[in-house]
């Protein structure tokens, strides 16, 4: 058993419509919610936006493309304090949708990618960062 | 670069509107406008001091500017029938507008809080004229402060902080509003090769506008190279590029042009209102395009209102929560055409004798942050021909009056470019209702 130290920086608001996603990422697998026609969509929610139709949930590569980042040399809380600057990015998924997360180097602990390794268009997929035993991050690294 | 001042938009859904008078419009439109044509105006405007006032309260602050703008108008607190407040950051109440009544010692007959973040200011225009149109007051005051800067809370800051992001899908990425704003700006870099330079610009042109502003809180004249100097907070920003935290508060009455009359100055009038949604997230925001159409149409449908088009303008008062915030507005309202705002800027078509002179009063980025509320009393003291501050010696006061301004448009912005909502004021009554 590995002790970890305290994570102080910001957790999810956990609604339960959410616990399918959380339990996923937990179980290190990427899936996102759709509507009824099988189109996916982002951010989850348990009707889809626009047609209100209940929510299923499907597999996805995890695999997508940088749409835009911003690199962040101040955090939004003291947890940040000290911290190389971290690389806050839209990704657009291979399925569609576009969420936001974290660009990290596929490392032990998942550090902060170097800025000058960013660009826009650039090819990445999920990592898995498991910051409690309750809540795993979805953040991406350059693929291939 | 070739001249691009005042070119309509290409590609953006313009009624169009007649050189001569006003063209037909849509049933809201008109609507819109014979709401208007009852002769909603603004009669009075007034603001505190701005930067760190630590030795007075938020509802301290909101009474002492509705003091300050009802000498303005010349009237007492027993003819405000109606008040429109915002919230408070500090003051932590579900019904502001009451709570201050009370403060103050008012029973009024309408009262409102608005709260849709920057685009509030506006907003809170649009909500006095349709309580007057529906009859539920003749003169309603409408006024924000808080002394955000100085009394908040250091849970009230972490929640200010994460307002803006999704509490599950942006928040635990350390998404920062500033880096909020910075994804849509990089990417809008990116599509149209803006440099850094076209922020800078922003932020060297209104330095010199507030220099001359007695309440700006930053006094001082930047360069662009001073800015591009300056640390990075999140990227394209530096800290120049991002908006002021501030205490301090402003008001504006509004009531009808039979009841302005008999008040002290003369009115400035509402012409045209307009409102524009996009996305709530930013991660929601589809495209650069569609979120500048979606706060675009804000001051697109403000002008057809108005009846009138860009090229009218005489002086601009556009949301700037960061330096690249106006550009993509001026943009939407078709004062440039898309890419375009930054070369503007550069040009020197928004400084004080340029085309369309822009944040004449330093705005959020050098005088101080209230929403939109400064940016609607400075239209309209520019559209009284008030905007000349050399008078007040002891604030070292210039001018940065517009001369013979008679059109302005002002917008405020919630959210990451989210919902906005935009005035077009006039020195003169709508032309037909």
């Amino acid at each position: 058993m590995s002790e970890k130290p305290a994570y102080t920086k910001p957790l999810p608001d956990l609604r339960p419509e959410d616990a399918a996603f959380w339990e996923a990422m937990k179980e290190h697998r990427f899936i996102l919610p759709c509507d009824d026609a099988g189109k996916p969509f982002w951010y989850p929610r348990k009707y889809a936006p626009g047609t209100l139709s209940a929510t299923s949930w499907s597999d996805a590569s995890g695999n997508g493309t940088v749409y835009t980042y911003s690199t962040h040399f101040i955090g939004p809380s003291k947890a940040y304090k000290g911290d190389p600057p971290h690389i806050v990015a839209l990704v657009d998924l291979d399925e569609g949708p576009r969420m936001m997360t974290i660009l990290v180097k596929d490392e032990d602990g998942y550090p902060s990618l170097d800025p000058e390794d960013v660009q826009i268009g650039m090819k990445v997929k999920v990592v898995f960062d498991d910051v409690t035993d309750e809540i795993t991050l979805p953040k991406f690294t350059p693929a291939g | 670069m070739g001249s691009v001042a005042a070119i309509v938009a290409p590609g953006i859904a313009m009624t169009p509107v007649e050189d001569t008078g006003m063209a037909e419009g849509t049933p809201d439109i008109k609507e819109a406008r014979r709401m208007l044509g009852k002769g909603i105006c603004i009669a009075g405007v007034g603001e505190t001091e701005q930067g760190i006032i630590s030795d007075r309260g938020s509802f301290e602050l909101l009474t002492e500017v509705t003091r300050t703008t009802l000498d303005d108008a010349g009237l007492q607190l027993s003819d405000v029938d109606g008040i429109v407040t915002a919230f408070s950051f500090v003051e932590s109440t579900l019904m502001h507008s009451t709570t201050l009544a009370d403060y103050m010692g008012m029973k009024p007959g309408y009262f409102a809080s608005v709260a849709v973040g920057g685009a509030t200011a506006p907003l809170m225009a649009v909500q006095a004229a349709m309580a007057i149109d529906a009859g539920l007051a003749e003169v309603v005051l409408c006024v924000r402060g808080d002394n955000t800067r100085s009394g908040i809370s250091s849970s009230g800051m972490i929640a200010m902080a994460r307002e803006m992001s999704h509490g599950a899908y942006e928040a635990p990425f350390g998404l920062t509003t500033i880096g909020g704003y910075g994804l849509l700006a990089q990417r809008y870099m990116y599509e149209h090769d803006i440099p850094q330079e076209a922020l800078a610009a922003v932020v060297a042109t209104q330095s010199e506008h507030a220099a001359l502003k007695w309440n700006a809180m930053l006094r001082d004249v930047v360069t662009v190279e001073d800015v591009m100097a300056d640390r990075w907070i999140a990227t394209p920003f530096h800290a120049m590029d991002c908006s002021l935290v501030s205490d301090g508060a402003a008001a504006f009455i509004v009531t009808t042009e039979a009841r302005a009359k008999n008040m002290k100055k003369k009115p400035v009038y509402i012409t045209g209102i307009g409102e524009g949604f996009s996305h709530q997230y930013i991660s929601e925001a589809e495209s650069v395009a569609s979120v500048r159409d979606g706060l675009g149409r804000a001051g697109r449908r403000a002008m057809e209102v108005a009846g009138i088009t860009p090229q009218d303008l005489d002086v601009a008062e556009i949301y700037d929560s960061f330096s690249f915030t106006p550009l993509i507005a001026l943009e939407g309202f078709g004062v440039c055409g898309p890419g375009e705002a930054g070369a503007w800027v550069m040009e020197g078509n928004a400084k004080l004798g340029g085309t369309l002179p822009m944040n004449t009063h330093g705005g959020l980025i050098r005088q101080a942050h209230l929403g939109a509320m400064h940016h609607i009393v400075e239209a309209v003291l520019q559209l009284r021909g008030e905007a000349d501050d050399s008078s007040k010696t002891e604030f070292n006061g210039g001018n940065h009056q517009v001369p013979d301004a008679k059109l302005a448009i002002t917008n405020g912005s919630g959210g990451i470019l989210a919902a906005t909502s935009a005035l077009v004021l006039s020195s003169e009554p709508p032309s037909a209702a």
